[in-house]
């Protein structure tokens, strides 16, 4: 259960929002008397506006001597709630910047809430994107045990793993030379071999489905079933609703960083590709009115 | 709280460790990711190694230029140098060049793992330690020059002392650290630290006792009791005067104010440390 903790301003941003509890997601379809493996309440993210990449010196003196009042905060994620027991699959859905991202980033402790809490009970594995700590100039092998060690897994741990690793991204000699001299596909099959490798209690997936060639995506499909199998719980964001119809046995749709609808997965992604043609429509009728052509 | 944490990860809002609680978090973070640190430094040692013709020669390379330039324009201005005055400036340029080698490395070393960052949950403190970290090659390969120079033309200023080198270099890998830290992290939220620390730092060569002695200074302090205070104030003082010292002069560093410097540093450490770790949460959203 989420310990009941008045939400508080944040040590970075600063905006103290009025405390309104969510909904509480509908329906638990699966096991509802299984633990709860992760609990977020009232979870809210917030990005600061004031603050981007982009930001230098001269823009802050600026903004500074101009008082720009535009909106500083910007809600990604907003009074979210979700309990998800042991053996749960949840699809998440929504179209984009809908906070879906942000959502697995807090999950995977990426991002700290802003508001809100929360829990995440056993080793999480996140999928997000794949290779991203490669180093170009290390060959395969050491990268292999570079990501492990930035994922903090021990070092003789990585190194069991090592060949079963190498055996699955199946890229022959290449294993021992530079990573920039491989292709893209093979540098996507190797981080996807890498992220796989850890079994996990949680497992957070992000669209990784689509790397590398058809066989490979087979492969990956396959391997990603077992960790459904064998992991407690799974979050899978995915724009490929035939996932989430299949594999999930929870869905929600999230749209401007809130809860729309939970539930049952056919329903829910009913429900979004309703709202999506809906959303079309609309669209289509704007562009009529400023005189352009829909192309079919 | 890594990839696989055998206990419940909890992230809320309202939990925040103190301060005392922030700086021991990022020591421990530092030391469990210790291999990590490792694996960095390996790699970008290797990078640096083959992504230039002359490979880790320009290492040797590089020291000596800037002496012959600072040799040049010296004694052009001035005429009247210290005695055996490219050794004298070559004790300043090399701790310097290492020392503003890390400092510009650790500030892109947090904003240029931007990708990473937003994917992983990791200590970000490992990028500015493992840029600190392998500039010691640096240091350590610019000293085949520094022997190579006393040995064809300055053996009889060979002495004992200039053992004691890793001595100095212990305080100002501290100190340098310490300034990692902070500009690491400023650097994520303003992107033109770069360009204002080239500035500065050049400034700072030129305010510290590198191209002249601290007996120079030491005059116009006599006159302006003001500029000996300031100097008080600067560590590569204490830092230019100890190489020189060991290597240059023959006699034994600043003792005292090596000491002082080390307590000072481990001090500033811990405040940009914490400055770092507090900032560590925002990290992933503002890249």
């Amino acid at each position: 259960m989420a310990a009941e903790k008045a939400p508080e301003i944040d040590g970075v941003a600063e905006v103290a929002s009025e405390v309104a509890a969510g909904d509480p997601p509908a329906g638990d379809p699966a096991g509802s008397t299984a633990e709860p493996v992760i609990v977020a309440h009232d979870l809210g993210v917030k990005y600061s506006l004031r603050f981007t990449r982009k930001t230098t010196l001269h823009r802050t003196f600026t903004n500074l001597l101009k008082r720009q009042d535009g909106p500083s905060d910007f809600w990604a994620l907003q009074h979210f709630d979700l309990e998800l027991r042991k053996g749960q699959s949840l699809g998440v859905i929504g179209p984009n910047g809908a906070g879906k991202s942000t959502l697995l980033q807090v999950l995977a402790g990426i991002l700290t809430p802003s508001q809100g809490t929360v829990e995440v009970r056993g080793a999480i594995s996140s999928l997000l994107t794949l290779g991203a700590g490669f180093d170009q100039e290390l060959t395969g092998r050491e990268n292999i045990l570079l990501a492990g060690a930035f994922m903090g897994l021990d070092h003789r741990e990585m190194e069991a793993r090592m060949e079963d690793i190498i055996a699955f991204t199946d890229i022959g000699e290449f294993i021992d030379a530079p990573i920039k001299t491989y292709s893209s596909g093979m540098r996507a099959r190797l981080g996807f071999s890498i992220a796989t490798s850890v079994d996990p209690d949680v497992l957070l997936l992000d669209e990784v489905l689509s790397t590398g060639d058809q066989l490979f995506r087979a492969k990956s499909k396959a391997r990603v079933l077992e960790l459904v199998t064998s992991a407690k719980a799974i979050v899978l964001v995915t724009h490929d609703l035939q996932w989430v119809t299949e594999f999930c046995n929870r869905a929600i749709l999230l749209e401007h960083g809130a809860t729309v609808s939970a539930g049952e997965p056919t329903a829910v992604v009913q429900l979004h590709q309703e709202r999506m043609e809906e959303e079309r429509q609309r669209k289509v009728a704007e562009i009529r009115r400023y005189g352009g052509v829909v192309s079919r | 709280m890594s990839a696989t944490t055998p206990d419940a990860a909890f992230h809320s809002s309202a939990t925040r460790p103190g301060p005392i609680g922030l700086i021991t978090e990022g020591i421990l973070d530092i030391w469990s990711r210790r291999r990590l640190i490792r694996y960095l430094v390996r790699a970008d040692l290797k990078k640096r190694g083959t992504d230039t013709l002359f490979g880790n020669v320009w290492w040797v390379i590089d020291p000596l230029l800037l002496m012959i330039v600072y040799v040049v324009m010296v004694t052009v201005i001035v005429q009247k140098t210290d005695p055996d005055y490219p050794l004298f400036i070559f004790c300043a340029i090399l701790p310097w060049k290492w020392f503003t080698a890390s400092v510009t490395d650790s500030i892109g070393s947090v904003s240029g793992q931007e990708r990473l960052i937003k994917q992983l949950h990791f200590p970000k403190v490992v990028f500015p330690v493992a840029s600190t970290v392998s500039e010691i090659a640096g240091f350590l390969f610019g000293l085949i020059p520094l022997f190579t120079l006393m040995l064809l033309f300055y053996r009889d200023r060979f002495s004992p002392w200039i053992l004691l080198i890793p001595a100095v270099a212990f305080v100002q890998f501290f100190f340098t650290l310490a300034i990692s830290f902070l500009f690491s992290a400023v650097n994520v939220f303003y992107r033109d630290v770069a360009n204002v620390s080239r500035h500065f730092l050049r400034l700072w060569f030129y305010l510290s006792p590198g191209l002249y002695s601290l007996k120079q200074v030491d005059k116009i302090a006599a006159q302006n009791p003001i500029v000996g205070q300031l100097m008080a104030l600067n560590p590569f003082a204490t830092f230019f005067e100890s190489y020189r010292n060991v290597i240059y002069n023959g006699t034994g560093p600043l003792w005292g104010h090596l000491a002082g410097w080390l307590l000072a540093s481990l001090a500033i450490g811990a405040l940009t440390l914490l400055f770092f770790k507090r900032t560590e949460p925002s990290f992933a959203k503002v890249l």
